[in-house]
C-alpha cells in the first residue's frame, strides 16, 4: 500500500512536468501556420471531427498547388471542450504562437462572443461559422464569417416558404440557446414583414427527452407550415419522429441542423420531404460538388456544413496571404476585403465591411434520405 | 463526523509573526502578478485561476470548516459575473456598486436557502442545491429581457483603476490574498470554532449553546458571498459571461477542486484550482484522441481520493509536520481557580418538571413524569433498562420537544426552548456515548462549552482560554490540555466532556450515564470528582446504571419504570421501596451493560 | 381530454425511465448511505453494449440484450470494487467526489473509444406504436411502463420474500447488526451494486431507441431520476417509483400549461418548494439522532 502511494504520487509528479517538456519540440518555423479552435470533447465533438476534415482537405488541395507565399500551410488546432471558457483558454493558447498568422474560430456563436474581446486583442484575421447577425456587428474587424448569418436563414426560409409553398399558416420551433432564438426572431421578423404573424412560437431547451407538449401545442394551433431551429441532432430527431406520430403533416423548412448527416441518420423516415436551408448544398454548384467528391472519398459520409465552412475558410485565407503578399494581419485583412465573387464550397463570397462574405442561402430537400437542391435564394442587402 | 478530513491541523497561536510573513509573501506574489510580462494566454489562466479560487475558499469554508455540502457554487459565481455584467453594461452602474449588489444578492440567496434547507442537512441539502444551480441557469437562459439569455452579456467593463489585463489580474490577486487571510485565520475565531464544533458534532454543538441553525446558514452565506465575490471579478476578467459558464458542470468542478486541494485550508483551495485548471491544460497534447484527457482526469480524480483522502494540500502538511513539530508547552493551570455557580439562588428549586410526557407515536417513553431538583443537590434518576431516563434527559436538554409538561429551570419556563438556549438559560450536559469535537484539542473543545452567552466569562480569548484550562485542571487534565481529544483514553474524553459542561458555568448540570464503560479505578476517580463538584455547591442531575455510585453521591433519588416515576425520595428509603425492588428483580443486573 | 389523455400517457412513459434509473439509485444508497453521481453512466454504457452487439456485430436482439445485462453485471462488480470499496470506512463526500470521478471517466472513456456520435438503437416492436381512440400509444414506451410495472412486483417479491431480499434489508438497515448475524455484509453491498447497475442498464436499454445512444444520454436522466428518488422519499424504494412517475407527469403539465423552456426547472421547484415548506410530508417525523 505504501509502495503503491509512493509509485502514484511521483507518477503524478512526472506527469505533470511531461507536457512542459513535450510542448517545447514543436515550435518551428518554414511554414504558414493558421491555428483552429474547434471541438474535440464535449457534446460538440462529432462537429469537431468534420471540421477538422474540411481544414484538412482545403490545406492538402492548398499545398498541393504551391502553398503560400512559397511555404507549406500547416494547421495548429486546440480543443474548446465545447465550452466558452474552454474556446477563450483555447484561442488564447493558440494567440501566444506569434508564428501563426490567422484563426479559424468557432461554428458556436457564444464562444465566439466569448473569444471576441481576445481576438480584437489579438488582431489577426479569424475565420468563423458563428450565424448570430450581431457577431459581425461588434466592431471587431478581425472577424470574417464564412457561412451566411441567421438573419438571412431566417429571411430564406420565410421566402421559401410564403412565395414557393403558398402556405400562411406558420408555426415556429426553436431552441433556446443562442442560436435558436436569434435564428427564430428573424424568421419571425422576415415574415411579418410580409404581414404574416405566426399562428404560435415555441422555444425548447437543449437536450429534451421528450416533445409531446410542443407538437400538441402545434397541433392545437392549426398550423400549415413549421419553420425550426434546432441545435443538437439528437433533439431533432426526437421531435421529428413525435412530431409525424401524432399526426403533424404540415411542410416543414427548418435550419440547417435538419438536413446533416447526424440528423438523417437519427431521424430516418420522420424528416422525410422536409426542407432546409442549408449553406452547403451538393448540388447547388460544381464548387460544392467538388468538395462533396474530395470529402466522401477520405471521410466515406456525405459533405455537410459542418465542414464545408472550414474548407472555404482554409483557402480564402491562402488566397488572401497570397494576395497580400505577406502575412501582415493588416494587408490580409484587406486582401480579404478585396476578394469577390470567390466560389467556395458553400457559395459565392463576397465580403461586406462588417465582414460577411455570403448572403444567400440553399434551400434543400429531403427526399427518402438523400438531400436534393432545391432552390438558392440570393439577397442583395 | 461529517468532516471528510480525519485530523484538520491544530490551529497554531501564532497570528502575529504569521501575519507578517502573510502579508509579505502576499505582497510578493502581487507585485509579480502586476509587473511580470505575462502573454495572454497565461493571463487568462491565472485570471480564471485567481478569481475561481476566491469561490472555492467559499467551498472551504461550507464545507470544510462546517461540513455542509454545497452544489450550486457555480450558481452564487454566476450571480455575482451577471450582476457586474448586467449592471455596468446595461444600467451604467459603477463597477463597485455592482460588486456590492452582487453579494447582497447571492448573501440574500444563500441565506435563503440555508435558513430553509440546512436543518435538513446531507443528501437533502445536495439535492436542494442542486435545485438551485438548475433553475438559476434556466433563468439565465431564458429570462431573456434581463438576463439577454444564451448570448450572454458581452462587453463588460473593469474598473477605472484597473483596466488593463495585468494591472486587474493584480487586483484580482490581491483580493484573493485578503480572502485567503480571513478563510486561513477563521477556524481560530469562535464563528469558526463553532462552525468546526457543528461540523464534528451537531448534538454536542447544541447543548454546548451554539446556535447551530445560525452556525450553519452563516457558513452558507459565507460561502455564497465568496462565490458571488469571485464570479463578480470573473465578470470584469474575461469581459464576457453566459449561462454556459456556470451551469451544474462547473458546480461539480467547483466541488472538485476544494476537494482535490484539501479541504482544510485555503491554501488547499488554491492548490485544487490550480490543477483542475491546468490538468486539463497541460493534457492538450492527448487531444489527438478525444474523450483521452478527459478520462483520464476523471481517473485522477479517483485516485487522488483514494490515496489523498486529505486533498494534495493535506497530504502535503502532514508530510511537512512530521518533521519539525514542537511540542506546546501547556499553560500551567489552577484547578482551585474554576469557579463554579453556587447555592445562591431565588429560590431553593433548580428544577422542576410538571407532567412530562413524551410519545413516539403509540410508544408512551416518558409519560406524566414530575419531580424537583434542589439547589445544590446531587439528584439521581434511576430506573431498568427501557425506563425512560434517557428520554427523559433529552427532553430536559431540549433534543426532543416533549408531547405534555413543563420544565423550570432556575425560575425562567424554558419547556419551549432549543438546546442552545436551555444552555444559555444553565443546563450543562453530558453524553452517554462520548460527543466531543473530535478535530480538537482538548482546550478547544472546552473553550466552546464555556463559550456562550450568558456566560459570566465574557467573550475574550484569553479569559476563555484561561476558564477551559481551569476547568480541565479541574477534572484532574490540565496538563495534556494541547493534546487532540482523540489521543485521550475513553475514561479522559467522559472527563473533557464534563469539563465542557463545567466550562459553560451551568447552574444544573446533567449526567447521562457518566460511568458507563469506565473500569473501577476510573469509577472511583469520577465518584471524587462528582463529590468535589458538588462541594462547590453545583447542582446535579446524574443518570445511571451503577447503584455504587448512584448512592455513593446522591441524595435525593427518582425512580422511573415504563416512563412513569414509581418512587421518588432519599436514597435509603428509595432503593428500599417494594415497586423499586420489583421493577429491579428478574431484570438485568445493575451492572453497565 | 385527449390532450390530457396523451400528456398523461407520456408523462407515465418518460417517468418509469425516472422510475427505473432512481430505483437502481434508491438501492445503492440504501445500502451504502452514498448517492452515486456515476448511476447515470450505467445506462449509457449498457446502451452502448447493446449498440456494440446489435447494431455492430449484428447479434440477434435478445441475445445482444442478455449479453448486455450480462456486462452490466460485470460492470457493477468493477465499479464497486474500484469506486466505492476502498471508501467504504470513510465519510460520505469522498465517496460521492470518487463516484464524480467515475462519471467523468467512464462517459470519455466511451468517447474515446466509440467516437462522439449518437447512434441508433432499432426499437423491440416492428410497430412503432398505434391510436387507441385519440391517444397515440408509442410501442416502446408501452414497453417501459409495462416493464417497470414488472420490476416492481419484482422488487416487492424479492425483498419481502425471499433470503437473500431479506439479508440485503438487514444490511441496508444495519450494517453492524446484520454482519453480528453472519450475514456477508461486503457480498451483499456487491450484490446491491450489480442489481443496481443491471437496473439501471436495463433503464438505458429501453430508453435508447427514444432518446438515441449518447455519452450525455445518462447524466440528463440520473438528474432526474435523483430528483425523483428526494420527491418519493430518499431511500424509501416505493417512494422512488411514485417520485419518478409523479416527476415525468409533473413535467410534462407543466410543459404543456405553463411553459416549455422552464419544463426541466419544474421537477426542481417543487422539490424545493416540498423540502422548504413541508419536508416532513416526505419523510414523517424527524427521528431525532440518539443522544
Amino acid at each position: 500500500m505504501q509502495v503503491t502511494r509512493r509509485v502514484f504520487t511521483s507518477g503524478l509528479a512526472i506527469g505533470l512536468a511531461a507536457p512542459a517538456v513535450l510542448r517545447g519540440a514543436s515550435a518551428q518555423g518554414g511554414t504558414i501556420k493558421i491555428g483552429q479552435v474547434v471541438p474535440i470533447t464535449g457534446p460538440a465533438a462529432e462537429a469537431g471531427k468534420y471540421a477538422m476534415a474540411g481544414a484538412k482537405l482545403a490545406l492538402e488541395k492548398v499545398n498541393k498547388a504551391g502553398g503560400v507565399l512559397g511555404k507549406q500551410l500547416e494547421i495548429v488546432t486546440e480543443d474548446d471542450q465545447t465550452t466558452n471558457p474552454g474556446a477563450v483558454l483555447a484561442f488564447s493558447k493558440l494567440a501566444t504562437n506569434a508564428d501563426i498568422s490567422a484563426f479559424i474560430g468557432s461554428i458556436r456563436s457564444t464562444q465566439m462572443h466569448a473569444m471576441a474581446p481576445d481576438i480584437l486583442k489579438n488582431a489577426k484575421p479569424t475565420m468563423f461559422g458563428g450565424t448570430d447577425p450581431t457577431l459581425t456587428k461588434l466592431g471587431n474587424p478581425w472577424l470574417f464569417r464564412c457561412r451566411p448569418n441567421d438573419g438571412y436563414s431566417g429571411r430564406v426560409i420565410a421566402t421559401f416558404g410564403l412565395d414557393e409553398l403558398k402556405l400562411k399558416k406558420w408555426g415556429i420551433v426553436h431552441s433556446t440557446d443562442a442560436f435558436g432564438t436569434n435564428g427564430a426572431k428573424a424568421l419571425a421578423e422576415a415574415l411579418e414583414k410580409a404581414g404574416v404573424k405566426p399562428a404560435i412560437i415555441q422555444g425548447y431547451s437543449n437536450q429534451s427527452q421528450d416533445f409531446t407538449p410542443v407538437v400538441l401545442a402545434l397541433k392545437q394551433a392549426g398550423i400549415d407550415v413549421l419553420g425550426s431551429y434546432f441545435t443538437f441532432e439528437n433533439d431533432l430527431g426526437i421531435f421529428a419522429r413525435q412530431l409525424r406520430q401524432l399526426g403533424v403533416t404540415a411542410p416543414w423548412v427548418g435550419s440547417p441542423s435538419i438536413v446533416n448527416v447526424t440528423a438523417l441518420k437519427l431521424a430516418g423516415p420522420a424528416l422525410y420531404n422536409t426542407y432546409g436551408v442549408a449553406d452547403y448544398a451538393e448540388d447547388s454548384s460544381p464548387e460544392a460538388k467538388a468538395y462533396a467528391d474530395a470529402y466522401r472519398a477520405v471521410m466515406k459520409v456525405d459533405p455537410d456544413n459542418q465542414s464545408s465552412w472550414c474548407y472555404d475558410a482554409v483557402s480564402l485565407l491562402a488566397t488572401a496571404i497570397n494576395k497580400a503578399g505577406k502575412t501582415d494581419p493588416q494587408a490580409v485583412r484587406e486582401a480579404m476585403l478585396s476578394i469577390k465573387g470567390y466560389k467556395g464550397a458553400e457559395g459565392e463570397y463576397n465580403f461586406d465591411q462588417n465582414g460577411d462574405g455570403l448572403h444567400g442561402y440553399n434551400i434543400v430537400q429531403n427526399k427518402s434520405g438523400k438531400i436534393a437542391f432545391a432552390k438558392h435564394i440570393e439577397f442583395k442587402d | 463526523m461529517t468532516s471528510i478530513t480525519d485530523a484538520p491541523p491544530a490551529v497554531r497561536r501564532t497570528a502575529p509573526f504569521g501575519l507578517l510573513g502573510y502579508v509579505v509573501l502576499a505582497a510578493v506574489v502581487v507585485y509579480y502578478a502586476a509587473t511580470h510580462p505575462f502573454d495572454g494566454y497565461i493571463t487568462n489562466i491565472l485570471m480564471q485561476a485567481a478569481t475561481y479560487s476566491v469561490a472555492v475558499m467559499g467551498l472551504t469554508v461550507v464545507l470544510g470548516l462546517c461540513g455542509q455540502i454545497n452544489l450550486a457554487q457555480a450558481a452564487f459565481f454566476g450571480l455575482g459575473a451577471y450582476a457586474v455584467g448586467l449592471g455596468t453594461v446595461d444600467y451604467g452602474l459603477n463597477f463597485w456598486l455592482c460588486v456590492g449588489l452582487g453579494l447582497v444578492l447571492v448573501v440574500a440567496a444563500g441565506a435563503f436557502l440555508g435558513t430553509s434547507t440546512l436543518r435538513l442537512g446531507g443528501h437533502y441539502l445536495a439535492m436542494v442545491t442542486i435545485s438551485f444551480q438548475q433553475i438559476v441557469t434556466l433563468v439565465m437562459v431564458n429570462w431573456i429581457p434581463m438576463t439577454h439569455g444564451p448570448d450572454g452579456v458581452s462587453r463588460i467593463p473593469r474598473p477605472g483603476l484597473f483596466t488593463s489585463a495585468q494591472g486587474y489580474l493584480a487586483f484580482c490577486v490581491t483580493v484573493l490574498a485578503v480572502v485567503g487571510y480571513m478563510v486561513w485565520r477563521l477556524p481560530a475565531s469562535p464563528l469558526g470554532r463553532a462552525m468546526r464544533a457543528v461540523r464534528d458534532n451537531e448534538l454536542a454543538a447544541s447543548v454546548a449553546g451554539i446556535d447551530v441553525q445560525r452556525t450553519k446558514v452563516t457558513a452558507f452565506a459565507i460561502c455564497a458571498s465568496l462565490g458571488g465575490l469571485g464570479g463578480a471579478l470573473f465578470a470584469g476578467g474575461f469581459a464576457y459571461v453566459s449561462p454556459d459558464q456556470f451551469s451544474f458542470a462547473e458546480s461539480i468542478v467547483f466541488l472538485t477542486m476544494v476537494l482535490l486541494g484539501g479541504v482544510a485550508s485555503p491554501i488547499g483551495a488554491v492548490v485544487g484550482t490550480g490543477l483542475l485548471i491546468l490538468i486539463p491544460e497541460w493534457l492538450r497534447f492527448l487531444k489527438s484522441v478525444p474523450g483521452l484527457y478527459l478520462a483520464i482526469y476523471g481517473l485522477a480524480v479517483i485516485l487522488i481520493v483514494l490515496f489523498m483522502p486529505d486533498g494534495i494540500w493535506g497530504w502535503f502538511s502532514q508530510w511537512t509536520r512530521r518533521f519539525g513539530r514542537a511540542a506546546v508547552a501547556a499553560v500551567p493551570a489552577d484547578a482551585a481557580a474554576l469557579e463554579l455557580r453556587g447555592s445562591v439562588g431565588h429560590n431553593n428549586e433548580v428544577l422542576r418538571v410538571e407532567g412530562l410526557a413524551k410519545h413516539f407515536g403509540g410508544l408512551k417513553a416518558v409519560d406524566g413524569v414530575s419531580f424537583t431538583v434542589k439547589r445544590g443537590s446531587v439528584h439521581a434518576l434511576i430506573g431498568p433498562n427501557g425506563s425512560g431516563k434517557t428520554t427523559t434527559l433529552n427532553v430536559l436538554s431540549g433534543i426532543y420537544t416533549p408531547t405534555a409538561g413543563k420544565m423550570v429551570l432556575d425560575g425562567t419556563d424554558v419547556s419551549n426552548l432549543p438546546p442552545h438556549r436551555r444552555t444559555i438559560a444553565g443546563l450543562g450536559r453530558t453524553f452517554q456515548n462520548i460527543r466531543l469535537f473530535r478535530s480538537m484539542t482538548a482546550v478547544e473543545n472546552v473553550i466552546i462549552g464555556a463559550e456562550h452567552p450568558g456566560n459570566p466569562v465574557g467573550k475574550a480569548h484569553h479569559a476563555l482560554d484561561a476558564r477551559a484550562r481551569a476547568a480541565l485542571a479541574f477534572v484532574g487534565l490540565g496538563d495534556r490540555a494541547d493534546e487532540m481529544v482523540t489521543s485521550f483514553s475513553y475514561g479522559h474524553q467522559r472527563l473533557i466532556e464534563i469539563a465542557r459542561a463545567l466550562a459553560g458555568n451551568p447552574t444544573l448540570l446533567l449526567l447521562d450515564e457518566p460511568a458507563a464503560g469506565l473500569n473501577s479505578t476510573e469509577k472511583v476517580e469520577l465518584t471524587g470528582l462528582l463529590k468535589r463538584i458538588a462541594a462547590k455547591g453545583l447542582t446535579i442531575l446524574i443518570i445511571d446504571h451503577d447503584m455504587t455510585l448512584v448512592s455513593d453521591v446522591a441524595e435525593h433519588i427518582t425512580v422511573l419504570n415504563f416512563g412513569r416515576r414509581i418512587a421518588d425520595g432519599d436514597p435509603v428509603s428509595v432503593l428500599n421501596h417494594p415497586d423499586v425492588v420489583t421493577a429491579y428483580l428478574g431484570s438485568e443486573p445493575d451492572a453497565p451493560h | 381530454m385527449d390532450l390530457v389523455l396523451q400528456l398523461l400517457f407520456t408523462g407515465i412513459g418518460i417517468g418509469s425511465v425516472y422510475a427505473l434509473v432512481a430505483l437502481g439509485f434508491v438501492l445503492i444508497f440504501r445500502a451504502t448511505n452514498v448517492v452515486n453521481f456515476a448511476q447515470g453512466e450505467f445506462s449509457m454504457v449498457a446502451a452502448f453494449l447493446m449498440v456494440i452487439f446489435a447494431v455492430d456485430l449484428e447479434w440477434p436482439y435478445w441475445l445482444s440484450f442478455l449479453l448486455a445485462l450480462a456486462g452490466m453485471a460485470l460492470y457493477g462488480v468493477i465499479f464497486n470494487l474500484g469506486v466505492y470499496y476502498p471508501l467504504r470506512h470513510r465519510t460520505y463526500l469522498p465517496v460521492i467526489i470518487s463516484t464524480i470521478g467515475a462519471s467523468i471517466l467512464v462517459a470519455n472513456t466511451m468517447l474515446a473509444l466509440y467516437g462522439p456520435q449518437p447512434q441508433v438503437l432499432s426499437p423491440v416492436f416492428e410497430t412503432p406504436g398505434f391510436n387507441v381512440g385519440p391517444v397515440y400509444l408509442d410501442s416502446q414506451y408501452l414497453l417501459i411502463i409495462v416493464v417497470t410495472m414488472v420490476l416492481v412486483a419484482f422488487q416487492y417479491w424479492f425483498f419481502e420474500h425471499t433470503l437473500l431480499g431479506k439479508k440485503l434489508q438487514a444490511t441496508s438497515q444495519d450494517k453492524e447488526m446484520a454482519s453480528l448475524l453472519g450475514i456477508p455484509v461486503a457480498t451483499m453491498i456487491m450484490i446491491t451494486f450489480v442489481y443496481s447497475a443491471v437496473l439501471g442498464g436495463l433503464a438505458g436499454i429501453l430508453v435508447a431507441p427514444i432518446l438515441f445512444v449518447s455519452i450525455q444520454m445518462g447524466g440528463t436522466i440520473a438528474l432526474k431520476a435523483f430528483a425523483a428518488t428526494i420527491i418519493g422519499g430518499f431511500g424509501d424504494v416505493a417512494g422512488a417509483i411514485i417520485g419518478g412517475l409523479a416527476l415525468g407527469v409533473i413535467e410534462t403539465f407543466g410543459a404543456a400549461y405553463i411553459s416549455v423552456p422552464y419544463k426541466d426547472g419544474f421537477a426542481f421547484l417543487v422539490l424545493v418548494l416540498f423540502l422548504v415548506f413541508r419536508p416532513q410530508g416526505l419523510f414523517g417525523e424527524r427521528v431525532a439522532e440518539k443522544a
